[in-house]
């Protein structure tokens, strides 16, 4: 690949040796990572929703990823398109605030709109179905990063380094919250509070946030019960799918994950071959697609997934770092975290390590909008890739 | 503009490890589920992902020694309802409307099983045959139901010979697993090792779409053949005679009988009336039972009906006790003459009575009369009652349970079949517990219990050469493929007495049969041997309607004397006739079983001097002669003749030249052309002797008996005699002069 696009680039002999990087002007690596994570996530969704897709659409098995080609089409042309803008109009013209104003403003609206499968997370414009909480991620990133920019070394005093962060995170979260969407509110919080970490917020300032949220959260389901069906679901879901308690469907679902991605073993039934996602596993295409993948690929498939995901991670992280200023920087960091850790996220409920929370996963799962939105803001690290310096370093 | 800061490089690499530790975490947890609990998590998911179905197997069949079938599985199939599939409740009405009509099933329940909707299993009709099936195939492909129904292959059970053999052969029950009998007693031998299909589901438990199904199929495999010592030809005779006999005497507890191979201890036959119909094993056969039952309700009725199949399933012949009678005199004797105690010059004396042990007196079956001074032969063939308590006593108590155990009457006769019934110490008398009265009771076979078949095995012992074998029903095991799995060979237990014993035993107890007790088993140009028996079931408590407590009435033997091949035992269990001795009921069934049996197993018949002259008394040919000379060529014959018309010349004779005619038979003779006279057969069963003859004589016909002869006419014993049977029947018309065989039922000192 990289080969191939050689000759189109502008071929000077001082820097013969870095072809690769400027053959398209943007971080190779990190291109080649997320078009190989795509490829394998189309694949994985074209066979975790074939079966389902084949019961419940009259036979069509092609119809979810029919819709899904589209929206990758659709996300690479605006993911390149992006890639070519110049990042820095985002801190322009009070941009950050605006998108914040603006997702806040949506997440307000998304509660008073009446419920899709009982909960208030998606603003159904045509067949088209948009996420606040997706948007209130990226305004978070947004605004963290320009603060962050912005604030330079008063990062460490609390009123400019804490209290602004903790406002801006405290609205989105209870917001997000009040969906209700506990996964989306943890993932927004932990991006955020990683943002802070790295920005230069005193660490014992998020130790102590994290130690107080802690307990409040154990005194909350400990003592106050809240959420105490999925933690009983999580110790022992055979025990709740048996009694046909409260969580009895999510129990189902946990334990059909257990049963695909076991089934897997070392090299799993071979591509297409999941028998767990005939009616067993529920949505397979949706947030348990990973069970899936296991079942068919076996544990190496598994793995191999896991370190892909890793290395765009740290690619990710390598832009954000040689990025030649604090925003891009914190910017490219902050998208990146944020598909880090909601990768961990949905790995670590389908193999039940977590309490079962309702998320996606990143490049995989079905969803239009979302994979439109992920890509585009792949977009921006890669216009932020193409000001990296020192490049060779890498 | 600043750039990152190197404090910032710091942390994000700390967030990066992080993250990284944390994959790592989510990489050890898949480990965990994908290595090391894979198969725990593998068998759960196919626990769902699978469905098990299960193919009959074919059982083996059962087959008599000339491989004649008796037992065997045909193909049937058992339609399948999916009420899940019916998509409304005009296709669930029409269903039960066509489907009750052509399968033959009850409508409503029809509908009912119809209405389950979410059920994908409910059984419309088990086993049905092919050409109802295949109708039945038909009538979905028109209405266009076939996602509603399944077709499942299944064996059933068919036994084409109905009754025969039912209570040794047993059934098996819907599953194909053998319950009675043999069927039961082989079962693991004769069952094939059932198939499975294993497809793969999906979550609503259907198969999943072709192109991705996974399917892995065990073949069934059949079960193996049973080949029989019994010969189905034997078997037939033995319950035919039997059969009449049950009839005629109204026997209230069913009745016995087994045919054995002396010298194997093999089953020839075994029969038990009444039986069932092995077809329809739950069809009650008894009409007083059925008449009882049906009054009856609820608990009661179930728990009757039960107890009343239970009877009807029983082989009698190795499930039931009886005591024995004058039949183990057999045994008295043999042990007596075994230690040398008694001899064929020994002499017995019989004055009506015999004190046992000086202590309790008993009357001998012939009291007010005695049998007088008796040789031992003599004792065995008048069933003399005394003498034998006499020889009894000679035994003793030490010697008398010794042999009663030698000759297998204390435990199980270990034959293959199921239900064999245990002789428990408290049915006889144990060593060390025999007082010289029970040994005295004991010799003439009252006071203890045996089956009949430890009486036919301890009798084969006696008649051939003095060892007791094993019985056995099961000769040879077959694989599907022919190979041979076992052969089942005679197997000797013991030697009871010598051999020498064992010949000088069949000598006297040819006796018995050659004009004593048991002379109703007499078959011309056979030497047949045996015992009657006829015991009183003294611990019955209430006695039948007529006042009388039931008796047992039988018949052990074996034939021929001189070289015994073929053993019958006949056990008849509470007659109802007036007269209802072991030598009139049993030993005539004895009798019909081996005139028949004998010729069959092509033993050829060696007639006596006496035998023969009987037999070729035969009508000369006197056609064409003058009267003159016809008459005087019949007179020498030992015949009288009857003339029909003037004429001079015989025209006609009746009987026909040649055939047998007993001395002093008139043969008509007609002179003028004249068509042959008919007479009327008269009934002549159960007249004496007197009469039928004189009835014979005034209708025209000539007589010829059968049986043993007594060739005094004068004796009590022909006085007493009766017509058992006639060769043609009453009220057919025949030519006069034509001989009319009679069979002889003696009824005198037969106990």
């Amino acid at each position: 690949m990289a080969s191939a696009a050689a000759p189109q680039g502008a071929l000077t002999k001082k820097r013969k040796g870095r072809l690769f990087y400027f053959a398209l002007g943007f971080d190779m690596p990190f291109f080649i990572l997320l078009m190989l994570v795509l490829a394998v996530g189309l694949v994985s969704l074209f066979s975790a929703s074939f079966a389902y897709a084949y019961y419940w659409n009259d036979g069509d098995s092609y119809y979810y990823i029919k819709r899904q080609l589209i929206f990758a089409a659709i996300g690479i042309v605006a993911m390149l398109l992006i890639s070519t803008v110049d990042y820095n109009f985002l801190r322009k013209l009070k941009i950050p605030y605006i998108v914040m104003g603006i997702s806040i403003a949506l997440l307000i609206l998304v509660l008073f709109l009446p419920p899709i499968k009982e909960v208030h997370r998606w603003i159904k414009i045509g067949s088209l179905r948009i996420q606040p909480s997706e948007i209130a991620k990226f305004a978070v990133v947004l605004l963290f990063s320009y603060w962050i920019a912005e604030f330079g070394n008063d990062m460490k005093t609390m009123k400019k380094g804490f209290f602004p962060f903790m406002a801006a995170l405290g609205v989105v979260c209870l917001l997000v919250f009040r969906e209700p969407h506990l996964s989306g509110t943890m993932l927004i919080l932990m991006i955020g509070m990683v943002m802070m970490f790295i920005g230069g917020t005193k660490w014992y300032y998020l130790l102590g946030t994290l130690g107080l949220g802690g307990a409040a959260a154990a005194a909350l389901i400990f003592i106050g019960g809240y959420e105490r069906d999925r933690i009983d679901v999580w110790l022992d879901p055979f025990a709740v799918y048996t009694s046909g308690g409260a969580g009895r469907d999510s129990a189902w679902q946990t334990v059909q994950s257990l049963y695909a991605i076991g089934s897997g073993g070392l090299m799993g039934e071979g591509l297409g071959n999941s028998r767990q996602k005939h009616l067993f596993l529920p949505e397979p295409q949706n947030d348990f697609i990973f069970a899936v993948v296991c079942e068919e690929m076996g544990f190496i498939g598994a793995v191999l997934i896991i370190i892909l995901f890793a290395l765009l991670v740290w690619r990710g992280f390598v832009i954000g770092m040689k990025a030649p200023d604090r925003f891009g920087s914190m910017l490219a960091i902050g998208l990146t975290a944020q598909i880090g850790i909601q990768v961990l996220f949905n790995l670590a409920v389908v193999t039940n390590t977590i309490p079962n929370t309702g998320i996606s996963l990143p490049f995989f799962s079905y969803g239009g909008s979302s994979l439109v939105m992920l890509l585009a803001q792949m977009g921006v690290v890669l216009a932020i890739s193409r000001r990296m310096k020192d490049k060779n370093d890498s | 503009m600043k750039a990152p800061s190197r404090h910032m490089w710091r942390r994000s690499l700390g967030v990066l490890v992080v993250v990284a530790l944390c994959y790592g975490a989510v990489g050890g947890k898949l480990a965990q589920l994908q290595l090391l609990e894979h198969e725990v998590w593998q068998a759960r998911a196919e626990e769902q992902q699978l469905s098990d179905s299960v193919i009959s197997d074919k059982r083996g069949q059962i087959v008599d020694r000339n491989g004649v079938v008796l037992a065997q599985s045909v193909e049937v199939a058992t339609v399948i309802m999916e009420p899940d599939e019916i998509p409304d409740d005009a296709t669930r009405a029409r269903i039960s409307d066509e489907l009750s009509v052509l399968l033959g099933v009850n409508r409503e329940t029809l509908y009912k099983k119809a209405c389950k909707t979410g059920s994908r299993y409910e059984v419309v009709k088990a086993k049905i045959n092919d050409a109802l099936c295949s109708q039945f195939v038909d009538w979905v492909k028109e209405r266009g139901y076939t996602g509603i129904f399944r077709i499942i292959q299944d064996y059933k059970r068919e036994y084409p010979l109905g009754n025969t053999l039912s209570c040794v052969l047993g059934f098996t029950g819907t599953d194909n697993t053998g319950l009675e009998g043999l069927e039961a007693k082989y079962n693991s031998l004769l069952a094939g090792k059932a198939g499975r299909v294993i497809t793969t589901k999906n979550g609503w438990g259907d198969a999943l779409p072709n192109d991705i199904q996974y399917e892995t199929t065990v073949e069934a495999g059949e079960g193996n053949t049973l080949t029989l010592t019994v010969d189905v030809n034997i078997q037939r005779i033995t319950e035919k005679y039997l059969d009449i006999a049950v009839a005629e005497t109204a026997a209230a507890n069913r009745a016995c009988a087994i045919v054995m191979d002396v010298k194997t201890g093999g089953v020839l036959a075994m029969a038990t009336k009444g039986d069932y119909d092995l077809n329809n094993p739950r069809v009650l056969t008894d009409p007083d039972d059925e008449a009882i039952i049906a009054q009856l309700s609820g608990e009661d009725r179930s728990s009757a009906l039960l107890t009343a199949l239970q009877k009807q399933w029983k082989n009698k012949a190795v499930s039931e006790f009886y005591e024995p009678g004058s039949v183990f005199k057999i045994f008295t004797a043999s042990m007596a003459l075994q230690e040398g105690l008694i001899s064929e010059r020994s002499h017995f004396f019989c004055n009506g009575t015999f004190t046992m042990a000086g202590v309790r007196t008993m009357k001998c079956h012939v009291y007010p009369r005695s049998h007088g001074d008796q040789s031992l032969a003599e004792a065995i063939s008048h069933s003399c009652n005394p003498a034998f308590m006499k020889i009894g006593s000679l035994v003793g108590t030490t010697l008398f349970p010794r042999y009663h155990e030698k000759f297998g009457f204390t435990a199980l006769t270990g034959i293959d079949m199921l239900g064999e019934a245990r002789v428990t110490p408290t049915l006889y008398h144990a060593a060390g517990n025999i007082t010289a009265v029970d040994v005295a009771t004991s010799s003439i076979g009252q006071t203890f219990k045996v089956t009949p078949i430890q009486m036919i095995t301890g009798a084969c012992a006696v008649a051939g050469g003095g060892t007791l074998m094993q019985p056995y029903t099961v000769s040879r095991v077959t694989a599907p493929d022919g190979t041979v799995i076992q052969e089942m060979s005679p197997t000797a237990k013991r030697r009871v007495i010598s051999a020498d014993v064992s010949t000088r035993m069949c000598a006297m107890l040819e006796g018995v049969v050659d004009g004593g007790g048991a002379k109703n088993a007499y078959v011309a140009g056979y030497r047949v041997a045996g015992k009657t028996g006829t015991s009183e079931k003294t611990d019955q408590k209430t006695a039948s309607a007529n006042g009388r407590k039931g008796v047992v009435a039988s018949f052990c033997g074996f034939a021929p004397a001189d070289d015994p091949a073929v053993a019958v035992i006949v056990m008849i269990d509470e007659p109802q006739t007036a007269i209802r001795y072991g030598g009139t009921l049993a030993a005539p069934v004895a009798q019909q079983i081996l005139s028949d049996v004998l010729p069959y197993l092509d033993i050829q018949p060696i007639y006596t001097e006496q035998e023969l002259k009987d037999l070729q008394r035969q009508v000369p040919d006197v056609a064409g002669k003058t009267t003159s000379a016809a008459q005087a060529a019949l007179k020498s014959s030992g015949l009288s003749c009857r003339i029909v018309g003037d004429g001079t010349q015989v025209t006609a004779q009746s009987p026909a030249a040649g055939e047998a005619i007993s001395a002093g038979g008139t043969v008509v003779l007609y002179t003028d052309g004249s068509a042959a006279e008919h007479t009327i057969v008269p009934e002549l069963t159960g007249k004496t002797l007197t009469e039928a003859n004189r009835l014979l004589t005034d209708a025209g016909l000539n007589v010829m008996l059968t049986g043993w002869i007594d060739r005094d006419p004068d004796s009590i014993a022909v006085q007493q005699a009766v017509i058992g049977g006639q060769s043609h029947a009453a009220g057919t018309k025949i030519p006069h002069g034509t001989v009319v065989e009679l069979t002889i039922r003696y009824q005198d000192s037969i106990e």
